[in-house]
C-alpha cells in the first residue's frame, strides 16, 4: 500500500499545531482519531489542525474531525482547521460542516483566530 | 491497450464500451489502490481533474460505506462501465446483514453530491451494492 498518513505536533502560545499530511480515509482514519484522542487527553483543549499536506479526505476524516471538535469543546476548547485545497474545502461545504468547523487559509490566520478566543477556565 | 503513453494527443480508439472490473479483499487497506484505478479510468474518458477528483471521493465514499458490513473475507467487486461521456461505477460485496446504505450520513451526501446518479440496492445472497453514474461537464452540485 502506497497510503500513508503523517502527523507532528507542538505546541505554540495560541494553540497546539498538529500537522497532517497524507490520505484520510478510512483506513487511515482511526489512526488519527487514536492521536487527536491522546492530545486532547494530555489537556491540550486549543487545536488547530493544520490539513495543508492532505492529499486525500473524504466523510471518514470529517467524522473525525467533528469527534475531535466535540472533545475540545468539552474542555472550554476550540478547533481550527487549516486548508488551502480545493478539494478539501468542497467536502466540507458540501456537507454544511464549514458552518460548524472553522476554517482557515494559512497557520497564521488560524492562530491569530485562536488569539482571540476565550482560554479556558479564565 | 495498444497506445503508447505519449499517444493520448492523438488516441485512435474511444474506450466507450469498454467495461473495467477490479476485485478486491473488502479491506479499508485496498481502498488507495481503488481510487488510483478511477482515477486512470475517468482520465481514459477525458474528464477534467476536477471531475477526476470528485470521482476518486465518490467510489471511496460508495466502497466506505459498504466494507463495515462486508461479510469476513469477502470480496469486494468495483464494475467500471465507459460511456462516450459518463462513466457507471458499480461496487458491491456480499454482507453479513444486507442492509440499505443509510441515507442520513456525511457519507450519502458527499456521494450523491459529487456523483450526480446514484442508487443502492440489495441482491441475492446479502449482496449490497452502490451505483453511481457520473457525466463529464457538468457541474457537480454543491460544488458551484
Amino acid at each position: 500500500m502506497s497510503e500513508s498518513l503523517t502527523m507532528t505536533w507542538h505546541d505554540e502560545e495560541a494553540a497546539t499545531v498538529v500537522r497532517i499530511a497524507g490520505e484520510i480515509d478510512a483506513h487511515t482514519a482511526p489512526q488519527l482519531r487514536t492521536r487527536l484522542i491522546e492530545i486532547v487527553a494530555e489537556g491540550r483543549a486549543r487545536l488547530v489542525l493544520d490539513l495543508t499536506g492532505v492529499t486525500f479526505f473524504d466523510s471518514t476524516a470529517l467524522g473525525v474531525l467533528v469527534g475531535a471538535q466535540r472533545r475540545v469543546r468539552a474542555l472550554d476548547g476550540h478547533l481550527g482547521v487549516v486548508t488551502d485545497r480545493p478539494l478539501t474545502v468542497k467536502v466540507f461545504r458540501m456537507t454544511g460542516l464549514d458552518k460548524v468547523i472553522a476554517l482557515h487559509r494559512t497557520l497564521q490566520q488560524a492562530l491569530d483566530w485562536q488569539a482571540t478566543l476565550p482560554r479556558a477556565g479564565g | 491497450m495498444s497506445e503508447s503513453a505519449l499517444s493520448t494527443v492523438n488516441r485512435p480508439e474511444s474506450p466507450a464500451g469498454d467495461i473495467v472490473e477490479v476485485t478486491l479483499p473488502a479491506s479499508s487497506a485496498y481502498l488507495s489502490v481503488l481510487r488510483t484505478a478511477t482515477a486512470g479510468l475517468a482520465a481514459r474518458l477525458d474528464f477534467t481533474l476536477d471531475e477526476i477528483e470528485d470521482l476518486r471521493i465518490a467510489v471511496d465514499e460508495a466502497c466506505a460505506m459498504l466494507l463495515p458490513q462486508a461479510a469476513p473475507d469477502a470480496e469486494l467487486v468495483c464494475r467500471f462501465a465507459l460511456e462516450d461521456d459518463a462513466i457507471e461505477v458499480t461496487v458491491r460485496a456480499p454482507t453479513t446483514r444486507g442492509v440499505q446504505p443509510e441515507r442520513e450520513t456525511f457519507s450519502w451526501t458527499v456521494l450523491t453530491a459529487l456523483a450526480g446518479e446514484v442508487d443502492a440496492g440489495i441482491d441475492e445472497g446479502l449482496t449490497v451494492w452502490i451505483s453511481l453514474h457520473k457525466r463529464r461537464g457538468l457541474p457537480t452540485g454543491a460544488a458551484s
